[in-house]
């Protein structure tokens, strides 16, 4: 039952990235790759680490692994705040769909 | 398990692949940048999953510092680095 | 599997080593130098060496990038104020 669960949650966390990865590629300007970017791929990690602490071995393992999960949310949010502030000041407007 | 692990991590090292192509083709510093942070949080999860497949559970101490280290990479770009170019339009 | 994944290690750090000395812009390069930082450690990490790969994630990737592109800013606002 774990051993399904945690498969699934690798699966799911791939799946996430990829998503991201897509985002970075095919999104028109940096605020919407950084929006992709910085949301899609936590998920991942995070599904990915929840999938890999399911399976660890002792209690200290998995949640050394958990650790990792807010440390990396907290340093995402940090950079991309600086990013999208620094882009705004540099004077980069965000997209706009032209009207019809 | 482990082969599903190792496959997970391949994938994920693939994806970091076609991101770093697409990122050195890119119009602004910004996207090269982009992939610094896209390449720490995979990089992490590649990290991550080759500890149970190497059986090297150290390589989690080298996730949680490479995570932290992409961080301050980021905001050295974003605060000190990142300054207009004349021809640079997003 | 295994093979697969380290010949696309393999690969994508020498792209990155000759991009990184061939790209003419210098901002460019120093990002592509803390993504082949990245990359780096996560090599010594597959040939079995954590130790070697916490040094490179910390002082190859990490502060080497980080006071590099703190030079470049210095250096762009000294030459064009």
């Amino acid at each position: 039952m774990i051993e399904w669960l945690s498969m699934a949650l690798l699966l799911v966390g791939a799946f996430f990235f990829f998503a991201g990865t897509v985002g970075l590629l095919r999104f028109p300007d940096v605020y919407s790759r950084l929006h992709a970017l910085a949301k899609a791929d936590n998920l991942g990690l995070g599904c990915v680490l929840l999938g890999l602490a399911l399976q660890a071995e002792s209690i200290a393992v998995a949640l050394k692994l958990l650790l990792i999960w807010p440390l990396v949310m907290a340093a995402s949010a940090g950079i991309s705040f600086a990013i999208a502030r620094r882009a705004d000041r540099l004077g980069i407007t965000p997209w706009r769909q032209e009207r019809p | 398990m482990t082969t599903l692990v190792l496959a997970v991590a391949l994938f994920l090292l693939a994806n970091l692949a076609v991101a770093l192509i697409a990122a050195a083709r890119g119009p602004t510093a910004a996207d090269g940048m982009l992939v610094a942070l896209l390449i720490g949080t995979t990089g992490t999860g590649i990290l991550v999953l080759l500890a149970p497949v190497m059986h090297l559970p150290a390589l989690v101490d080298v996730a949680l510092v490479l995570a932290l280290l992409a961080a301050i990479g980021g905001i050295a770009f974003a605060k000190r680095a990142w300054q207009r170019t004349e021809g640079e339009h997003d | 599997m295994t093979l697969a994944f380290d010949l696309l290690l393999a690969l994508s750090l020498l792209w990155t080593a000759w991009r990184t000395l061939a790209t003419p812009r210098l901002d460019r390069a120093l990002v592509l130098f803390i993504v082949f930082g990245l990359l780096m450690s996560l090599a010594w990490a597959r040939l079995a060496a954590p130790d070697i790969g916490l040094a490179e994630a910390a002082i190859g990737a990490g502060l080497t990038g980080a006071l590099l592109l703190d030079a470049y800013g210095v250096l762009r606002r000294r030459v064009r104020p």
